[in-house]
């Protein structure tokens, strides 16, 4: 008759008691499941979403922040000054977070349109819809207006986001080199439709120019002597590859999409290559105006220095759930109005109402198990009462007080148990319905506080951030008992249970078994 | 014969309405093994404490208790109670959950005696010494009579292989024909198996049975002629 085998009988043989506790327990793990279920399947939601955007964080200019600080600025010269200097990313800040270890590839990139120089674009197929356009310039004179149909993506880095994603798979010659990022050669990586279109092969070279029918028409008409080709980049193609985008035809937009907004007419080069040539060009145009004029003052450096800037530095983690860290990490280093953005605004906002829900869900949790604590330890150190003869006799048979106190804790834990596997069952399908009907109730509430603002969202053909919704998040919410789950219920109870015995234990410890002869005269 | 229980100065009191109330007042008295005993004395003379005091239920404020000899509270109660003393009650105190035998049983896993392997074997054969029978062993408390829930608790007393078992009031609650069979009970016990017993009781029925008969008055045991 051990302490084990006493708990038994005694919960098998006063069946009125053991059940009473056994509901008690059973409606305790309903209401424990409920809010932990909620809770946590509102986190899996979130972690869901996490993971379904992309593990990207964008390094960028904090206009916002500069803007309202310029507000504060009266003094004219001083808001001049702050205009001329607005906040820039910093080279080497960009560079020193490439080299955490969660970053996956990472792209320091320029995006420029361009204009191909005797070789076609890959068309849309919109282009029978558009009739030819004209454009006027300065003193009113019409002029043929050409479109741009070539987008340069100028990386610094060879290991672009596109192709750590498979975006883009070079499937014919290779990736321009690190190295030829350093000498800033003249190569190329073009898709397969644009090599297809015009017959390309790896090894063959074709030239392409940034500057616009206007601009060329202008600098003819100035009568400056220049070297026409050096208007021109003539690049080598080293690879070809195939790109997963395409133009949706269906978009509404699709009439009046340029030809450079075909992901087919997307030409990968060194960023390098790229500030050389464009620095060239400038630096004609900019002769041409001061010949126009002969107050004009150029400084070539500054002209440089201005292509060196990339239009976006974004990095592509390991895992979308160590954004929030890596930003948090490095958003000390930075210099004053940079920040690194990794869409965080958006998945707040969509958070708002599984994370109002699980706050209340959580809330209840604490209200019951405290409540829990407290129904058990009185209703144990009532019994208690009528067990002092019991517990007597068992220390006049020199059980000691501790195995007393073991079998009492024996004794619940057995109940809690059983109460609490049958609320698994129940309260898992009790979770899935008032969890639907609070969210529901939820984003309902929620939505009078949806703003309109589309500023979180990035549609231009370099946003890097998934387009993430409420709906897509809210799909992801289901509440299920997790085997894991399950464990913090039975750990949650055990600790109810252990809590709940502390009263009735101190009791056990200061009974006197004497008092049990005394009473009985 | 040999001192099994030995008393020496033993002093127990308590505060009650900002006076106290010495009980026990330098107390000695040696029992001697296998030896049947009932102590008498007015109500409220300090029996009842005296017992737990015996029986390792309570501690005394001075003086020492020893048990062949040696200090039980060195021994520690516990062990003491365990292995050395059974305890029955007046209103026989058997847990109410479980069998007659289980009850038994309980005492035989409690103990560190050594005891043959096949405890319930042993506590049938104990049960049925008391005389109760298998199937009433197998009942649950609450359906015998008090008689045979005080048998039990005898059983339980002894099951362990305890020397001494101290009874307080055991017949209390019990017609005079039950008090005759729980008496021969204990002079069996003393006699056949050498088992010290030491009873507290008003009854003069039970002390004429018994070999000897103490008075607990004003604080002192003295025997009765
Ligand atoms: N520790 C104590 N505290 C208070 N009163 C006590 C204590 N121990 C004994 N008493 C009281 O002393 C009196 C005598 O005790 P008891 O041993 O029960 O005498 P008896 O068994 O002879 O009737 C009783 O009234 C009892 O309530
Ligand atoms: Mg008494």
């Amino acid at each position: 008759m051990n302490a084990f085998q006493r708990a038994w009988r005694y919960i098998t043989r006063k069946p009125t008691k053991t059940v009473l506790l056994i509901i008690t327990f059973f409606l305790i793990g309903n209401l424990v499941i409920l809010g932990l279920g909620i809770s946590q399947a509102a986190e899996n939601a979130k972690v869901l979403t996490r993971q379904q955007m992309r593990a990207v964080v964008s390094y960028e200019t904090d206009y916002n922040a500069y803007w309202q600080y310029i507000d504060t600025l009266t003094d004219e010269d001083e808001i001049n000054e702050a205009y001329e200097h607005s906040p820039r990313i910093n080279k080497d800040s960009a560079l020193k977070l490439t080299t955490d270890s969660r970053v996956k590839a990472f792209n320091y990139m320029t995006n420029t349109v361009a204009y191909s120089v005797e070789f076609e674009n890959v068309p849309l197929g919109n282009e029978e819809n558009k009739g030819e356009m004209y454009a006027s310039a300065e003193g009113g004179e019409e002029f043929v207006y050409v479109e741009p149909n070539l987008m340069l993506y100028a990386n610094m880095f060879p290991n672009m986001i596109e192709l750590a994603e498979g975006t883009f798979t070079v499937t014919d010659g290779r990736f321009y080199t690190q190295d030829e990022i350093d000498t800033a050669a003249k190569v190329a990586v073009i898709t397969k439709e644009l090599a297809e279109q015009n017959g390309f092969r790896v090894g063959d070279t074709f030239r392409i120019t940034t500057v616009d029918s206007y601009t060329l028409k202008q600098l003819k008409d100035s009568g400056m002597e220049y070297n026409e080709d050096d208007m021109n980049l003539e690049l080598e193609i080293v690879g070809i590859y195939e790109t997963k985008n395409d133009v949706d035809p269906n978009a509404q937009n699709f009439q009046w999409m340029s030809p450079y907004e075909s992901p087919k007419n997307i030409i990968l080069i060194p960023m390098t290559a790229y500030t050389e040539y464009q620095s060239e060009v400038a630096s004609i145009q900019y002769s041409m105006y001061a010949m126009q004029n002969p107050d004009f003052e150029v400084d070539m450096d500054e002209i440089t220095a201005q292509f060196d800037v990339p239009s976006r530095v974004v990095y592509l983690l390991n895992d979308p759930l160590e954004v929030e860290d890596f930003v948090k990490d490095h958003s000390e280093d930075l210099d004053e109005y940079t920040i690194l953005n990794a869409n965080n605004e958006t998945f707040k906002k969509l958070s708002r109402p599984l994370d109002t829900m699980s706050f209340f869900a959580n809330i209840v949790v604490w209200i019951v198990v405290v409540n829990a604590v407290v129904i058990i330890s009185l209703v144990t150190a009532l019994t208690l009462k009528t067990r002092e003869y019991e517990i007597g006799v068992l220390l006049s048979l020199g059980v000691t007080k501790l195995k007393v106190i073991l079998q009492l804790f024996i004794e619940l834990i057995l109940i809690a148990l059983l109460g609490f596997t049958l609320a698994v069952g129940s309260g898992s399908l009790l979770a899935g319905r008032v969890g639907d009907a609070v969210l529901d109730y939820q984003t309902a509430a929620d939505a009078e506080y949806e703003t309109t603002d589309e500023g979180y969202y990035w549609y231009d053909s370099t946003d890097y951030f998934t387009e993430v919704t409420q709906d897509d998040m809210l799909s992801k919410y289901e509440v299920s008992v997790s085997p894991a789950l399950i464990l913090e219920i039975y750990i949650l109870g055990t600790a109810v249970v252990l809590i709940a015995i502390a009263i009735p234990s101190i009791m056990i410890m200061r009974l006197n078994p004497k008092q049990i002869l005394l009473e009985q005269n | 014969m040999s001192t099994i229980l030995k008393l020496e100065n033993i002093n127990y009191g308590y505060i009650d309405g900002g006076y106290r109330r010495e009980i026990l007042k330098n107390l000695s008295y040696e029992f001697e093994e296998g030896t049947f005993y009932t102590i008498l004395g007015p109500s409220g003379s300090g029996k009842t404490t005296l017992l737990s005091i015996m029986a390792g239920l309570d501690k005394q404020e001075s003086g020492t208790v020893y048990y062949d000899g040696e200090d039980i509270a060195k021994m520690g109660l516990t062990k003491y109670r365990r292995n050395k003393v059974g305890v029955v009650f007046q209103s026989y105190n058997l847990i109410s959950y479980l069998t007659g035998l289980e009850n038994v049983l309980l005492a035989m896993t409690e103990t560190d005696n050594k005891l043959p392997p096949n405890h319930k074997e042993l506590a049938y054969a104990v049960l049925r010494m008391v005389g109760i029978v298998e199937s009433k062993a197998d009942r649950m408390i609450s359906r015998l009579s008090g008689g045979e829930q005080q048998r039990i608790a005898i059983a339980r007393a002894i099951a362990g292989n305890e020397d001494l078992i101290f009874a307080d009031e055991p017949t209390g609650n019990l017609d005079s024909e039950t008090e005759q069979e729980i008496i021969r009970l204990f002079q069996m016990l003393a006699d056949r198996f050498g088992k010290t017993i030491i009873v507290v009781t008003h009854s003069n029925e039970v002390s004429r049975f018994s070999d000897r008969r103490i008075l607990l008055k004003n604080g002192v045991l003295n025997d009765i002629r």
